[in-house]
């Protein structure tokens, strides 16, 4: 056959007997009716397939697929749980040998990956977003530290069929807790600049085109940033009205702008007078934070390495408080 | 052309994880080659296998890759990505150096499922300087202007009228400096 005929895109007509396409409904019937029985289709792991022959393969793949070097020994760790070990010993004294196995579980290792991660993360917020208030960052921090968060992270670099856990299908914590003691291992095998820098790759760029003003607001911010102004010896806020439309109508829209000594700061939109007015003093805080909708965008990658010193130096030194935030106090931005 | 009568699914561009953000990860997770030892439509299969499975298998170090002979079955390759999702590719037949093309396709796919891409960018900052609205650029004093007003109530940028035209030309016609009649 020349070497054309399998390039061909279109499929082969099937003439298959006219008894299999009812045979296959009736037998996929009868599957479903059994799944909905069970409470949805049986799922195995992926270690019972035939094809799961070599771990230390997987491993190995794991390792390079990530560009990075593990300790062997570490990595096992790491990827191993408490509740594997227990289910172990337990078959193993079940079958009468009583042995105490010498295998690791990965807890300590979660516990340091995850202040690692944490402590990274914090690092790398501080040093990007350098205007911004310390509530603000530790929003930013709690997103990416969540739990829904890692454990995308470790489904989607291949920890699914790594781990040795006693439960099937792993839950979050698991995936969680896996992901951080790797992070650990990292740091123990290859130095911590390498695991700041697997966090800086894999957890803190889930930030990217996220808006960050969702995650959080200021409860009160014409309060705060009067406050502002008042602590940078600038005059008081005024909220001037600006444009409306549609005044006596369901759409109806007010532009009300804040003036500072009559400078124009901000303005912002809103269905009444009250939540522009809220919406105005919002603007002028993303202004002086630095977290408008065009703001400059977050450095990540490549990008990172001339702020990696400053990365380090901030990540033991939060941000100044809504409560003390002035604009003298907050260093320039390096990026 | 409507999307209406297409079996392929539609979409952006995304791609899993922000991948090649911060660093880029192969989403190939393992490849399983299957093949028969002696049936001659897997003979590309096996000269593949003796002359360029170990480099492929150096050059990619991050996917697993596993050989099943299977007697009297037809060849096939199935590839498992990162997020689950796994891609079958029968090889009856197929030559080496097709082997060789495919296995580097699916190397380079990510694992979503192939679709139609309605456009080749994607971007979450659509807008820098923000969305026009009827706001902008409008001239401030219609806040507080009385309608009918002289200049705003009328359409901009008209231009002289026909008759203002002619009223120009008529002008330009009059004498202005009246010569004195020497006596």
């Amino acid at each position: 056959m020349n070497e054309l005929s399998a390039i061909n895109v279109i499929s082969k007509r099937n003439f298959k007997p006219r008894w299999v396409a009812p045979t296959l409904r009736e037998i996929k019937r009868r599957k479903d009716v059994e799944d909905d029985r069970n409470g949805g289709p049986k799922i195995f792991h992926r270690s019972t397939f035939l094809e799961w022959l070599n771990y230390n393969a997987e491993i190995f793949a794991f390792s390079n697929r990530l560009g990075e070097k593990f300790n062997e020994a570490t990595l096992q760790t790491a990827l191993t749980h408490k509740s594997y070990v227990e289910r172990e010993t337990a078959r193993l004294s079940d079958m009468g040998v009583d042995s105490y196995l010498q295998i690791q579980n990965n807890e300590e290792l979660a516990v340091a990956g995850g202040e690692m991660i944490s402590k990274f993360t914090n690092g790398y917020l501080r040093a990007v977003f350098t205007h911004v208030p310390e509530e603000l960052i530790m929003a930013m921090h709690e997103f990416l530290t969540s739990t829904s968060n890692l454990e995308t992270v470790g489904k989607h670099i291949g920890l699914g069929d790594l781990m040795l856990c006693s439960d099937f299908p792993c839950e979050s914590e698991t995936y969680v807790k896996s992901l951080k003691a790797v992070v650990a291992a990292l740091a123990e095998s290859s130095g911590e600049e390498r695991a700041r820098i697997f966090v800086q790759d894999l957890v803190v760029t889930q930030l990217y085109g996220l808006d960050i003003n969702e995650l959080w607001n200021p409860a009160d911010p014409v309060g705060n940033l009067t406050d502002i102004l008042k602590r940078e010896g600038k005059a008081e806020p005024e909220f001037r009205l600006i444009k409306h439309s549609g005044q006596n109508s369901v759409l109806a829209v007010y532009y009300v702008g804040v003036y500072s000594d009559k400078n124009f700061i901000a303005e912002g939109a809103g269905e009444s007078l009250e939540i522009a007015k809220e919406m105005a003093a919002r603007e002028a805080l993303k202004q002086l934070f630095h977290t408008e909708d065009s703001m400059k965008a977050l450095p990540f990658g490549r990008q990172l390495k001339n702020i990696q010193s400053k990365i380090v130096q901030l990540e033991n030194q939060p941000n100044l408080p809504l409560s003390k935030w002035i604009s003298e106090k907050v260093t320039s931005a390096v990026h | 052309m409507s999307n209406k009568h297409l079996f392929l699914p539609s979409g952006f561009i995304r791609t899993p994880l922000q991948n090649g953000l911060g660093r880029y990860i192969p989403q190939l997770q393992r490849i399983t080659l299957k093949f028969c030892k002696n049936h001659g439509g897997s003979r590309g299969v096996r000269d593949f296998i003796e002359t360029d499975l170990m480099e492929f298998a150096k050059t990619n170090p991050g996917t697993v890759v596993y050989l099943k002979p299977r007697r009297h079955r037809y060849p096939c390759m199935v590839a498992e990505y990162l997020n689950g999702e796994r891609e079958y590719l029968s090889c009856h037949e197929f030559s080496r150096a097709e082997i060789q093309k495919w296995l580097s396709y699916m190397c380079t796919r990510s694992g979503i499922p192939v679709m139609r891409f309605r456009k080749y960018q994607h971007t979450d900052y659509p807008s820098i300087q923000g969305v026009w609205n009827p706001f902008t650029h409008q001239a401030p004093e219609i806040n507080v202007a009385q309608f009918p007003h002289e200049i705003l109530s009328k359409p901009v940028n008209n231009g002289p009228t026909a008759t203002d035209q002619l009223i120009e030309i008529f002008k330009k016609t009059q004498i202005k400096d009246p010569v004195k009649p020497e006596h």
